[in-house]
């Protein structure tokens, strides 16, 4: 479990380095994918595009090294398909280190 | 303020109304609970307007939030005024680009200097600075990011200075009783925190009445929905510390 070090209280990086911070990630079923781009309009991070022809449309995570996810989950919350969702929460490390936290998990009928 | 003794009937209360509302293990999400679980921030709006009486329906909602000493110490500012949402834009973006001015090292003329200021200004104000509002500032300098993201109405809400306590968590709570019941009568939300640079300029001090004793604190942009973004969605567990009987045990 993640827990602060002494060192870490007090690192306020400027992000200089980029290994310093994981971004969020998504992943996409392309099988149950049609395409319809929603997911691409509600975006707050404007990280997902639409590629392909005709019935070949996928939406896809940009590919770069920081996209900018926030894993807010928009996404899974607006696709009718379920095709997309959230696989990597963000964490900026260090100072902002996210600390006693589990999975991802659907609200609980307790 | 003038004197008045409530005459009108007072509403059937929720107690009186269903069995949804008792709770049974594993039992179906209750109205209430599938708005709560159920909202997402939206940004991404209809070009029609809020009809007047959904805003002040919705703004009673937050009048009956509680509050320290229900002191209350909110006041409402709504806008619905397309010029004047894009002015505060405007001027919220040339502050933007002042901040990352001084303190985008990577853009910025000023160079070293930028990382030098940066420097300080993150550990003066680490909350305010945290990657994730400086990553929107930038983009908002760029003009690629909206700030109020189309919303045909904005509500800020000022916050009283002198509230008992914690007027900040006062006015939070007031707000997200404004969010939950303008999701539950399908309307689209999202809190804007980027509002309080407008305090930066005499002429939005002045307009919006945010003088002694009221300051910015929030903003909610407010309108329909594109698509329909609420859903339930997976969200990271977070440890609980669960005292009882004397022992200590930690939950998830």
């Amino acid at each position: 479990m993640a827990y602060l070090t002494w060192k870490e209280r007090f690192i306020i990086p400027t992000y200089d380095n980029p290994a310093y911070a994981r971004s969020g990630r998504v992943t996409i079923d392309h099988e149950k994918c049609n395409g319809c781009g929603m997911c691409v309009k509600i975006c707050p991070g404007s990280c997902l595009y639409i590629a392909g022809v005709g019935k070949e449309k996928k939406a896809h995570l940009m590919e770069v090294e920081f996209p900018d996810c926030m894993s807010c989950n928009d996404c899974a919350a607006i696709c009718k398909r379920d095709a997309i969702a959230v696989s990597q929460t963000y964490d900026f490390g260090y100072f902002y280190k996210i600390i006693h936290r589990g999975e991802l998990v659907f609200p609980r009928r307790f | 303020m003038a004197e008045s003794v409530v005459t009108e009937e007072k509403p059937k209360k929720k107690a009186e109304c269903g069995e949804m509302y008792t709770w049974h293990e594993g039992m179906e999400w209750n109205p209430v609970e599938r708005v709560i679980l159920e909202r997402r921030s939206v940004r991404r709006y209809q070009d029609r307007q809020v009809p007047e009486k959904l805003v002040r329906r919705i703004l009673e909602a937050g009048r009956f939030a509680p509050s320290a000493g229900n002191s209350q110490p909110w006041k409402f500012v709504v806008i619905r005024d397309r010029e004047m949402i894009d002015d505060m834009e405007r001027y919220v973006r040339l502050r933007c680009k002042l901040l990352r001015f001084f303190l985008d090292w990577r853009k910025s003329p000023l160079g070293r200097l930028a990382w030098f200021y940066a420097q300080v200004a993150i550990r003066l104000r680490p909350n305010q600075l945290h990657p994730i509002p400086c990553g929107a500032a930038s983009l908002l300098a760029e003009g690629k990011f909206s700030l109020f993201h189309g919303a045909p109405t904005v509500i800020l809400i000022l916050m009283d200075k002198r509230g008992v306590s914690k007027p900040e968590i006062d006015v939070g709570i007031c707000g997200q009783n404004m969010v939950l019941a303008a999701h539950s009568l399908g309307l689209g939300t999202c809190w804007i925190g980027f509002v309080e640079l407008l305090k930066y300029g005499v002429k939005w001090r002045r307009k919006l009445g945010i003088q002694y004793p009221y300051d910015l604190v929030e903003g909610i942009s407010l309108g329909y929905p594109v698509g329909d973004p609420d859903g339930m969605i997976a969200r990271e567990l977070h440890e609980i510390d669960w005292w009882e009987n004397g022992l200590k045990k930690t939950v998830f």
